[in-house]
């Protein structure tokens, strides 16, 4: 798996939608990496693809109201940094329903994708976490 | 070339590395070069433009981008295929995007292109316009490259 207690920002919401966000992605890649013939698994790699992008753009909403609801001193910067983050996501999008579902392409994404995702996770989201335990929260 | 642009690329490969796959580069002897070759199994091109111009390379071997890889996913990898090249081409990317904002502090305002990802040997034309340094670093999973070719632009 590809999540690690490291990753926790000590928000107990937030955590739980980053370890199911991590689950997601660890699955898709383990999906579109296995044996399976490509064409045999291509509908599920669809459907995953499609309710992550959904999921993504939820958590990331969620994320922002409740920054909103603190006062978070940064969150401009994160909402852009979210912004980059969907774009990334959209241009593969936009890649696939132009150039089809190819492994080749599917494999670059979920590559990227999780380096995306434990980068922001890793580094930015810990901020969150951080301003809280200043502000003498739980975090 | 000045000593901001290494310890800027040493300083972002030590924070990225150390979030993204729990490891601790040390840095190495640094050496003078006169071309971007490497003979690493793989290879990031990092294209720079802006108030500074060049390439950066960095040179992993096989088994330190399976490992790496490994260590972000969680899953064993026995090749660099797609995924795994795509993941390392983004690592890449990220520290050098971390490069330039700690250059940005020195004044200098720079983009860099999507990465360019080459497996086996990589063999480039040498630096027409002064030299480039190369950087070894070496972690608990392997030695590793980082090749910077940067002029100020005009």
């Amino acid at each position: 798996m590809m999540w690690k207690d490291k990753y926790k920002i000590g928000v107990e919401a937030i955590d739980q939608q980053h370890e199911e966000l991590f689950r997601r992605v660890s699955n898709f890649n383990q999906t579109i990496r296995n044996e399976v013939n490509w064409e045999a698994k291509l509908d599920k790699v669809k459907e995953t693809m499609l309710f992550m992008k959904d999921y993504v753009i939820v958590h990331f909403n969620d994320e922002e109201a409740y920054q909103e609801q603190i006062g978070y001193p940064q969150i401009e910067e994160h909402k852009d940094a979210h912004a980059k983050f969907k774009q990334g996501i959209d241009n593969y999008v936009k890649i696939f329903e132009e150039e089809g579902f190819t492994e080749e392409k599917i494999q670059e994404f979920g590559g990227k994708l999780m380096a995306w995702l434990i980068m922001h996770v890793g580094n930015m989201d810990q901020k969150i976490g951080e301003y809280v335990k200043s502000k003498g929260g739980q975090a | 070339m000045k000593v901001e642009y290494v310890n800027s690329f040493y300083k972002a490969t030590k924070d990225v590395l150390q979030l993204l796959v729990d490891i601790e580069p040390q840095r190495g002897e640094i050496k003078v070069v006169q071309d971007l070759g490497s003979n690493k199994d793989a290879n990031v091109e990092l294209a720079v433009v802006g108030d500074l111009k060049g390439t950066i390379l960095f040179s992993f071997p096989k088994n330190m981008t399976l490992e790496m890889v490994k260590i972000m996913s969680g899953m064993e990898m026995d090749k660099i295929d797609n995924f795994a090249s795509s993941a390392l081409g983004e690592v890449a990317n990220i520290i050098g995007g971390n490069a330039l904002t700690l250059l940005s502090q020195h004044n200098y305002t720079c983009d860099i292109a999507p990465p360019r990802i080459f497996l086996g040997e990589y063999k480039a034309l040498p630096v027409g316009n002064g030299k480039a340094l190369l950087l070894p670093l070496s972690t608990p999973i392997g030695e590793f490259d980082i090749t910077i070719h940067l002029n100020e632009g005009n």
